[in-house]
């Protein structure tokens, strides 16, 4: 399993996933942002689902 | 190999969704023995049949390489495609919506509702929308036991929630109902224009004269929204702008049709096979009102076990691999949503309705940047209603025989009599 700043986690009702080393500059997320210190108004931009329907990725 | 022409045309004839266990027996075997081939009927283009969850999956993850638009979106014999062409000046699908558009295209559309349809967005519509609930479980105990819980609650309560939502005029719903029933149901005479059955050409032509009193209906909204401007979707569709523009006649109408049509005629379908999964079940029941936690459990269950829309197609736009077999480009796909919510790869089960899953990966909205938009909405409609007649129901069961109309497409039970007492 990869270690906090690397992992990838996934929205469960349409497969978005979030790389923490990529963060989502386009949302104001800085490369490297862990998952659970997304801001927490930050929804699944593909869907709207909360952060609570993230599962992390287990390559 | 391809798949025979006799499992192939089991899995697209509209009869064979009417008694559904035809389409699950015939897509168990094809999981089992060709889960994505290709199928080659003499009135089809060709057409791969993407039958396992994680095929589809895969697939909607990647729009760039599949998309929506190039071809027609559902299932249609080659002279119908060639007809739309004819009647749309060259574009595959009768009406161009959120599902048969691509790239920047659909970005910018969805954009227009997305923000005001996620989980967070919709969550002061629940009072709202549990009110217009009680209203129709009421509507339903008035019928003192006995009712068809499809005609009587199943396709009123989503309705009534998403015309709210839209804009749209109570006294409006039942020609927005009827027109979503032609629109969908084409092929079941009766529901149909014609109430008929009708030939290739006849379905055409009663599809394209829905389309236009569609049309003339929504110049009407738009005209209004624009001059009054609300904070309601069909509001905000009239008033969007792309790039600096009104989005243009196709595009406006597109949005108006799909949100008013697919916006309940879905978590119609879904409600009426979760009822008809209920009535068939005495113990659920119990089980539900001595498990209330478990709501979001049996609405899931629900859409999984319903699966509204029963397929997309995509087209490949680049040669790529999947499952195993190599796609080429210009390849059109049948993403099999029927099929998939059955993989015995991911449910144990798959044709026993469960509460009890705790992971439940149904695929029936899809999956990927075209998941459905109303998504959510559906969910939490659902798990009101549902919440709001747990309460009231003491026992149900079937009063006669169910029946699903017929239809490939967006379907389910149109009729589900029930009997049933009250605490």
């Amino acid at each position: 399993m990869d270690s906090p700043g690397s992992r990838k986690w996934r929205c469960r009702n349409c497969g978005f996933i979030y790389d923490e080393a990529l963060g989502l500059p386009e949302a104001g997320i800085a490369p490297g942002t862990l998952f659970e210190d997304i801001p927490a108004d930050w929804y699944c931009p593909d869907c709207g689902s909360e952060q609570d329907d993230f599962e992390l990725v287990d390559y | 190999m391809t798949i025979s022409e006799e499992l192939a045309r089991a899995i697209i004839d509209p009869k064979s969704y009417s008694r559904r266990e035809i389409v699950d027996a015939a897509f168990a075997k094809i999981r089992a023995e060709q889960p994505l081939d290709q199928a080659r009927l003499p009135d089809f283009d060709p057409f791969w049949v993407v039958s396992r969850h994680a095929d589809i999956k895969e697939i909607e993850r990647q729009p760039d390489i599949f998309h929506n638009g190039d071809m027609s979106t559902f299932l249609s014999p080659h002279d119908g495609v060639e007809r739309v062409k004819a009647l749309t000046g060259g574009e595959p699908n009768l009406i161009r919506s959120l599902v048969s558009v691509d790239g920047d295209e659909h970005k910018a559309l969805r954009g227009v509702v997305f923000p005001h349809v996620t989980p967070r967005a919709i969550k002061p519509l629940e009072d709202q929308i549990r009110s217009i609930a009680g209203e129709f479980v009421d509507h339903m105990l008035s019928f003192e036991g006995e009712c068809d819980f499809a005609t009587d609650v199943a396709f009123l309560y989503p309705l009534r929630v998403i015309m709210t939502v839209l804009g749209v005029p109570q006294e409006d719903e039942p020609f927005m109902l009827k027109l979503t029933q032609e629109l969908f149901n084409n092929a079941d005479p009766e529901l149909n224009r014609r109430r008929a059955e009708l030939t290739p050409d006849e379905m055409l032509k009663s599809l394209w004269e829905t389309t236009m009193e569609l049309e003339t209906y929504f110049a009407a909204v738009t005209e209004k929204f624009r001059a009054h401007p609300t904070g309601q979707i069909n509001s905000l569709i009239a008033n969007a702008t792309i790039n600096g523009e009104f989005l243009n006649h196709r595009q406006l109408m597109g949005y108006y049709i799909i949100a008013a049509t697919a916006g309940h005629d879905t978590t119609s379908n879904t409600t009426a096979g979760a009822m008809w999964a209920l009535a068939e079940r005495p113990e659920l029941l119990k089980a539900m009102q001595d498990n209330p936690d478990r709501i979001n459990a049996f609405v899931e269950e629900s859409i999984r076990w319903e699966v509204p829309v029963k397929h997309f197609m995509r087209s490949a736009v680049s040669d790529c691999a999947i499952g195993g077999q190599q796609i080429k480009a210009g390849d059109w796909l049948m993403l099999s949503y029927q099929s998939a919510n059955r993989d015995e790869a991911v449910w144990a089960d798959p044709f026993d309705f469960r509460i009890d899953r705790d992971q439940n990966p149904q695929i029936a909205f899809g999956y990927g940047v075209h998941v459905c938009l109303g998504q959510h909405l559906a969910r939490m409609e659902m798990r009101i209603l549902w919440e709001e007649l747990f309460k009231r129901l003491k026992s149900v069961e079937m009063n006669g025989q169910g029946e699903r109309t017929i239809s490939n497409f967006v379907c389910g039970p149109k009729h589900v009599p029930i009997r049933f007492t009250v605490n």
